[in-house]
């Protein structure tokens, strides 16, 4: 018998899966075809959604992409029923298919079950050997033994400062109080990075089952996952899970039959990405404003209610219990000298495949963006790359070689983050980017530093008067200038990193900026104050449609005619330019 | 207490030695060494904003604030290198940037500043120098000495519009650096959570909820914000443009007992803004908004006597001091004791009281120096002078572990006694409050009881019967209450220490006796301490002055024996000849008269004219001393000259008896005053420690006042309506005026819904 | 519900703790699409807390809205992103036909238009929130689509 998945996570039913799947089921139903249905989370093809996996009787995988009601009931007619697998629509299968590079270079920890397991089910998460991790630990492990795994490990925290969990669960384990906290922090906001919304929706208990061994490992009976309110189905899985986890006796008083406690409450947070510092963090589940604090003393310390408190965030937990399985070897053995393991990214942007990718260490940008990301959509020059969100920065194609790892990415002036990645072509203008980030961190600031609440500002005037074609000379020191500033005078890493994005496109992107400056230009085309559009007399037909299209009506001329556009009333909106059949109208 | 073992630290290549568990700027600053900073502040939690304060430290990481940073055995600092000197410029230019600044940025500033006189008036017309708070601005004083003088940045005005509305002060929140100093001594240090920061960001404000006034938001107007605020956006609505004071002078505060010590702005010869001193042991500078802003309107008020005159059939007649001093001895003379009353304010200081009853008896031969205070009682005013005198220290409250407050409100005075109540309840002292409307310490109480006034002696009662047989027999009690009250008596029946604040609505309530008899159940059988939070500043004084019928100077004081009060009857409908009234305002307390003089500092609102008007000298300016609650003798300094031709009390006194070439009142100053004082009140002026009181025979209570005005319920001349000399502080000062009639609409208003 | 039967709900359903504060901010803004003074001063009576403190908090995180919302609040994500995938243009079919701007609420009281920050569907922007509910991939046709099945839906 068969079994088909149909893939559910948001990114599924967004696309549409939820009628995939209503017609799958239909079909089954109606021609009473023997084959099993099943729902599962995101396998991180999020470019391909809906997904459907036909599963057949020698266990072969047939993975089918962008999977409409009609498009599923051909599948149901052709391969469910006939063994015919449906070639042309194949993503992934013994087959050799395009999309199999997407795979090719991923080794899965994180996302070990995304993909393959139904994220609502407890029995199919312990059936791949969940929760096995945990119950070693509790019958087998001291405490201490557990630190001294995950410290050999090499585990660095992946929420973007890096440190070696081990260490900081040493920390907290010995930090004197007594009671203890755990947090897991899922207020994921780095704009381009979205797997700790994947995993929770597609592997919820593997995070569930970190928190366990973490809680163990330190001494805390009680953890917190703090989830953001932006992420409502994350939260409703989280809680579903954590009602099925409390029912089977995994969680609350003595877990497994064990002697030890442990309780998870979920905290959803409001709208403040701030509220990823850690100690914002504790500040908003304590039910104050979400301000971070100044820091020694640190949340191994003093954290939630001012107990000792261990903060890691999705990523980190979901990585601990395959490294009690496989042992702390196996984690080390891929990656780099100073980055073990492997680490989720996030592909977004101008890519071909945008979607999760899980890789060891040490892979190249080339190769991320390129055989995984299948390149530059429409064909376009790949430019940079965005990395770490607001706290990280621009990495130039020219660097594409580079291996990523904490220290090697360290060196460019961006940071790994929470592992975002928005690819960018020839038509992103970098200082616009580096605009666009700055108003993030400027709105997001708590406010309380002076150089964050009014640095941010005046730095955020600086780059609006360059794009809008008024910058002055001097103007890039003063930009370097405030940089240096903001990120030596403030309390946390919100500050201290906001400048990277504007940092990184300096050192990488001069001539950008002056030619913004001194030629009011924009090389990108991109900033609509330093263009203009014109019409190519002789490429133009006079055939209206521009002039119909334009809303300022900057455009005249008679039909069978050249048109002229007056740049005097032109808003620069581009709808003559895309209207245009015969590409007589150009930007310069 | 073991002495703590200093470090050893070096701050700019000096080897200190410093106290431990400090930051690094409390030490630098104990320690001689300036870092500039404006969010911290003594007294408030360290926020560490403004990153002024940054400093380098060997072996730490970029540069740390030193307000949040704690010292350490060997750290080296450094506070004053280039790299900080031009990150602290930095940091100014970005705050100027957001706040205006011609005050210091400006071509013209030198010459301002020389011919400050005329160019200042334009400033302030043309909007340049139009800081309420210009010269007294510490952001001023900051960017001087971290020798910033021009900035690069183009000042973004943010354009909110001044708050005008609420009395007392004023907001420009153009001005605001958001160092937070007001929402911390708003939060940390009041207790009281009017302010908030509010959104965030570059969008950040600073308020009470939505855009609410602070007086709908249950602002005390304890000016703490206004004090704390390092630039102009809180300021004053009588001190604002006064720039620089010349002196401050520090005083007590005579408005009511708890005697906060006050620092007076002197300037050209007027107080122009008073501000709280934080190292004041008994009231940790947490005054109220009387002693905070209702003085200068008070002593400065147009309406201030300033010349003696006389009441002639076509109006008063303006007349010399010399003239002044012969009417009243012509009118005192030759008139039996029994036809003349002398009312006293028991807000006068120790001094003056103690001329006016040496007056009253070795001048005019009579016993009957009387006061209000004491009709406010009526038969009531023994039991009540048994527990005032016995009346706990403020600070006990701070080891208190239950308080029990009934009928007591600290929003717009005895704040002191207030906040100490709410901080005991927030370490987790059992707070049980008692009263007919909300009070301010219920959002911090365990239960607030709500009933009307007349059930509070019963409800009082019932829990003093539960509490005495500790839970075993049946006590009567009214069903509703029976779980309340066995709650709060178990919690109260472990606490070590509890404490019963009795409140102006107590005391001014138609059950108070029996009140007055259920606290001293509760002190002398269950070890509570009381603590009577009456209006009558100088009352300890007055009794230990004998400005009191029946009671010679020192009688009252303790020495060994109870004392037992003998009142002689009064009858206030009893027609007089005289009737002498000093700093007493009220007119609803005295007798018919035939001539009646009247020695204040402002004219009374009746419709009986006082025959002659004695101008008296306030105490912002005459020295002296006050008994506070808790008997301790506070120093009151004359900050300022006499109003016009007014002159202490005391001394008006001491001319007339020389007139009447009586008795031994030949003071030259208030020292020969204070002299005589200690000659006859043996320890008054001893030092620190109050003064200790006789036991009075409560038990002894007789009908001693005959004629009173009828006493209705709570409404007295004293209770909710603060006043100074007799005149309420609402006549004079716009701002409590403001209050009066915001209190009394939400009253009406809270009627309403009920 | 009447507002104090939402305040009251929640509060028994979450308590009076301070970490508390937040979920039943949270629940009443789930019922009532915002927090008016009225809901807030009640939540700050049952907390004992001063309503400016309970305001402050509320005001710093933008899903606790303090000003009137519609019946469904669209939260268009303004990430780079989704920005790059053409958010703009999502924006402009939004506020032509809601005949709003951003910020604003639509006469009836229905709809509420936002811009938000990441919500995670980088790979497939640009997407937005309505209410609970995730829109990815969005194009201008297929928001006109959505908005016409909620105009009609209710």
């Amino acid at each position: 018998m068969k079994t088909i998945k149909v893939g559910l996570g948001t990114c599924g039913v967004s696309a549409g899966a939820q009628k995939t799947y209503e017609a799958i089921k239909n079909e089954i139903e109606l021609q009473n075809i023997q084959a099993v249905l099943k729902e599962t989370g995101c396998n991180g093809m999020c470019y391909r959604e809906p997904l459907v996996e036909v599963i057949d009787e020698q266990k072969n995988s047939f993975v089918y992409g962008e999977v409409t009601p009609e498009k599923a009931k051909t599948i149901m007619n052709s391969h469910v029923l006939a063994d015919e697998p449906v070639a042309e629509w194949l993503v992934q299968s013994t087959r050799p298919s395009e999309d199999d590079t997407f795979f090719k270079k991923q080794n899965r920890i994180v996302l070990r079950n995304c993909g393959i397991i139904d994220p609502s089910s407890i029995t199919e998460y312990v059936a791949t050997g969940g929760y096995e991790a945990i119950q070693r630990v509790l019958k087998e492990y001291t405490p201490e033994r557990v630190i001294d795994v995950i410290t050999r490990s090499g585990l660095r925290g992946r929420g973007g400062g890096g440190f070696l969990s081990g260490v900081k669960w040493k920390f907290c384990r010995d930090a004197a109080g007594d009671k203890k906290y755990i947090i897991c922090n899922a207020d994921e906001g780095d704009p381009g990075a979205f797997m700790d919304r994947s995993t929770l929706e597609s592997d919820p208990h593997s995070v569930l089952e970190g928190m366990m061994i973490c809680a163990y490992a330190i001494g805390a009976e009680e953890g917190y996952i703090y989830a953001r309110a932006e992420y409502p189905k994350a939260v409703a899985r989280l809680k579903h899970s954590i009602r099925e986890a409390l029912a089977k006796g995994f969680l609350g008083k003595n877990i497994f039959g064990s002697p030890v406690n442990f309780s998870v409450k979920i905290k959803e947070g409001a709208g403040a990405f701030v509220c990823g510092e850690e100690t914002a963090l504790i500040a908003s589940i304590e039910g104050k404003r979400g301000m971070p604090r100044f820091r020694p003393p640190f949340p191994a310390n003093k954290g939630l209610w001012g107990k000792p408190t261990n903060i890691n965030n999705v990523e980190t937990y979901a990585n601990v219990p395959w490294i009690i399985m496989n042992g702390p070897e196996a984690f080390a053995a891929f990656g780099t000298d100073n980055s073990k393991g492997t680490k989720v990214f996030a592909l977004a942007g101008k890519i071909q495949r945008g979607g999760l990718a899980e890789v060891p260490m040490g892979i190249t940008i080339n190769e991320i963006v390129f055989d995984i990301g299948g390149g530059i959509k429409e064909g376009k020059k790949f430019k940079a790359v965005q990395m770490g969100g607001p706290s990280g920065g621009c990495i130039p194609a020219s660097m594409g070689d580079l291996q990523i790892d904490y220290q090697q990415i360290n060196r460019t002036g961006a940071i790994m983050g929470s592992g975002g990645l928005v690819v960018m072509d020839e038509s992103t203008c970098m200082v616009d980017m580096a605009k666009f980030f700055l108003r993030f961190t400027q709105d997001e600031s708590c406010g309380k530093c002076t150089f964050c609440r009014i640095g941010t500002k005046r730095m955020l005037e600086v780059l609006e008067r360059i794009t809008d074609g008024n910058g002055k000379e001097g103007d890039i020191e003063l930009l370097r200038h405030l940089a240096y500033e903001i990120r030596n005078n403030t309390i946390c890493g919100l500050g201290q990193t906001a400048p990277n994005p504007v940092l990184t496109t300096l050192k990488y992107f001069p001539e950008e900026y002056e030619a913004h400056i001194r030629e009011k230009r924009c090389p990108a085309h991109s900033c609509s104050a330093l263009l203009t559009y014109s019409i190519k007399a002789d490429a133009c037909k006079g055939c209206m449609a521009c002039a119909k299209a334009c809303p300022a009506e900057a455009i005249t001329g008679e039909k069978k005619k050249a048109h002229e556009i007056n740049t005097a009333v032109c808003i620069k909106c581009g709808k003559c330019l895309e209207t245009c059949k015969f590409n007589a109208v150009i930007k310069n | 207490m073991t002495r703590e073992k200093k470090l050893k630290v070096t701050i700019d290549s000096r080897e200190l030695e410093v106290r431990p568990n400090t930051t690094i700027l409390q030490a630098a600053r104990e320690s001689d060494v300036y870092i500039p900073s404006l969010c911290t502040l003594e007294h408030l939690p360290s926020y560490g904003a403004c990153r002024l304060c940054i400093v380098e430290v060997d072996g730490l990481r970029g540069y740390p604030t030193s307000c949040t940073t704690p010292i350490e055995e060997g750290m080296v600092i450094r506070t004053d290198t280039t790299e900080l000197r031009s990150l602290r410029q930095e940091i100014l230019k970005l705050l100027l940037s957001e706040h205006p600044a011609s005050c210091l940025f400006c071509e013209e500033h030198d010459e301002c500043k020389e011919f400050q006189g005329t160019i200042r008036k334009v400033g302030v017309t043309t909007g340049c120098r139009y800081c309420p708070n210009d010269a007294r601005c510490e952001l001023q004083e900051i960017t001087e000495k971290v020798g910033l003088t021009e900035t690069s940045y183009p000042v973004y005005y943010r354009g909110f519009s001044v708050e005008k509305y609420d009395p007392f002060y004023d907001r420009d929140y153009n001005l605001c650096i958001l160092c937070g100093r007001c929402v911390r001594v708003c939060n940390s240090v009041r207790l009281n959570g009017t302010l908030s920061f509010k959104q965030r960001g570059k969008l950040t404000t600073i308020g009470p909820a939505f855009d609410r006034t602070h007086l709908e938001a249950g602002c005390e107007f304890c000016g703490a914000c206004v004090s704390v605020c390092p630039t102009g956006a809180l300021s004053a609505k009588v001190s604002k443009w006064y720039g620089k004071p010349d002196t401050q002078v520090t005083t007590t505060c005579v408005y009511c007992p708890v005697g906060c010590r006050l620092e007076l702005q002197v300037k050209n010869n007027e107080v122009i803004d008073v501000l709280p001193n934080y190292d004041s042991p008994i009231d940790r500078g947490l005054i109220c908004v009387k002693g905070r802003f209702a003085i200068p309107e008070y002593v400065l008020s147009p309406e201030r006597l300033g010349t003696p005159s006389r009441l002639t059939p076509v109006g008063y007649e303006v007349i010399s001091w010399d003239q002044a001093i012969d009417e009243a001895a012509k009118r005192l003379r030759g008139t039996k004791p029994e036809d003349k009353l002398v009312m006293v304010s028991p807000q006068l200081s120790n001094e003056d009281l103690f001329v006016a009853q040496q007056f009253t008896r070795e001048v005019l031969g009579s016993d009957a120096v009387i006061s209000s205070m004491m009709i406010d009682l009526g038969d009531d005013l023994v039991p009540f002078l048994e527990l005032v005198t016995s009346s706990s220290t403020f600070d006990t409250i701070e080891d208190a572990r239950g308080v029990l407050a009934v009928g007591f409100d600290s929003t717009y005075g005895y704040s002191p006694v207030g906040i100490r109540i709410k901080k005991a309840g927030r370490e987790g002292a059992l707070l049980v409050t008692l009263g007919a409307c909300d009070s301010n310490l219920d959002m911090l109480s365990e239960t607030a009881f709500q009933m009307e006034p007349p059930q509070w002696a019963e409800f009082l009662g019932s829990l003093v019967d539960y509490l005495a047989r500790g839970g075993k027999g049946k006590v009567k009690i009214r069903k509703e209450w029976t779980s309340d009250i066995e709650r709060i008596s178990r919690i109260f029946s472990d606490s070590s220490t509890n404490i019963l604040v009795i409140g102006q609505e107590a005391i001014f309530s138609s059950g108070r006796r029996e009140i007055f008899e259920k606290a001293r159940t509760l002190r002398d059988k269950l070890g509570w301490k009381i603590i009577v939070a009456h209006p009558y500043t100088n009352l300890l004084g007055m009794l230990a002055m004998g400005a009191f019928p029946g009671a010679k100077p020192g009688e009252f004081l303790k020495n060994g024996d109870a004392v037992t009060v003998d009142l002689p009857v009064i009858d206030l409908a009893k027609r007089k000849k005289v009737v002498y009234l000093i700093g007493e305002g009220r007119f609803d307390t005295i007798p018919d008269c035939d001539y009646l003089i009247y020695q204040n500092g402002l004219p009374p609102v009746a419709s009986r004219q006082p025959d002659l008007i004695l101008p008296a000298s306030l105490f912002t300016e005459s020295s002296g001393t006050t008994t506070n609650g808790e008997g301790r003798v506070l120093k009151i300094e004359k900050a300022t000259e006499p109003f016009m031709d007014a002159k202490p009390d005391w001394w008006i006194f001491n001319r007339i008896a020389e007139k009447l070439n009586k008795g031994k009142l030949k003071y030259k100053d208030v020292a020969a005053v204070q002299a005589a004082i200690k000659k006859q009140v043996k320890g008054f002026y001893g030092g620190r420690k109050p003064v200790e009181f006789a036991r009075i025979n409560a038990e002894r209570a007789t009908k001693w006042l005959r004629g009173a005005p009828k006493q209705e319920g709570q409404s007295s001349g004293a209770g909710n309506n603060p006043s100074y000399r007799g005149i309420p502080l609402a006549r004079v000062v716009a701002g409590m005026k403001a209050i009066d009639e915001w209190v009394n609409t939400s009253l009406l208003s809270d009627k309403e819904a009920q | 519900m009447m507002l104090n039967e939402i305040v009251s709900t929640a509060v028994k359903k979450f308590g009076v703790g301070r970490e508390q504060l937040l979920p039943v901010l949270q629940y009443v803004v789930s019922q009532e699409k915002w927090l008016s003074e009225d809901a807030l001063l009640g939540v700050a009576r049952a907390f004992d807390m001063s309503a400016a403190e309970v305001y402050g908090v509320a005001s710093f995180y933008s899903f606790l809205d303090t000003k009137p919302r519609g019946d469904y609040v669209i939260r268009v994500c303004r990430t780079v992103s989704c920005d790059m995938a053409g958010k703009e243009a999502i924006m402009e079919a939004l506020e032509k036909t809601l005949h709003i701007s951003v910020g604003e609420t639509t006469a009836d009281r229905k709809f509420t238009l936002l811009e938000t920050n990441c919500m995670g569907w980088c790979a497939e922007g640009p997407a937005m929130l309505v209410n609970d509910y995730v829109y990815t991939g969005l194009t201008p046709e297929k928001v006109v689509d959505i908005l016409q099945g909620y105009m009609a839906g209710a």
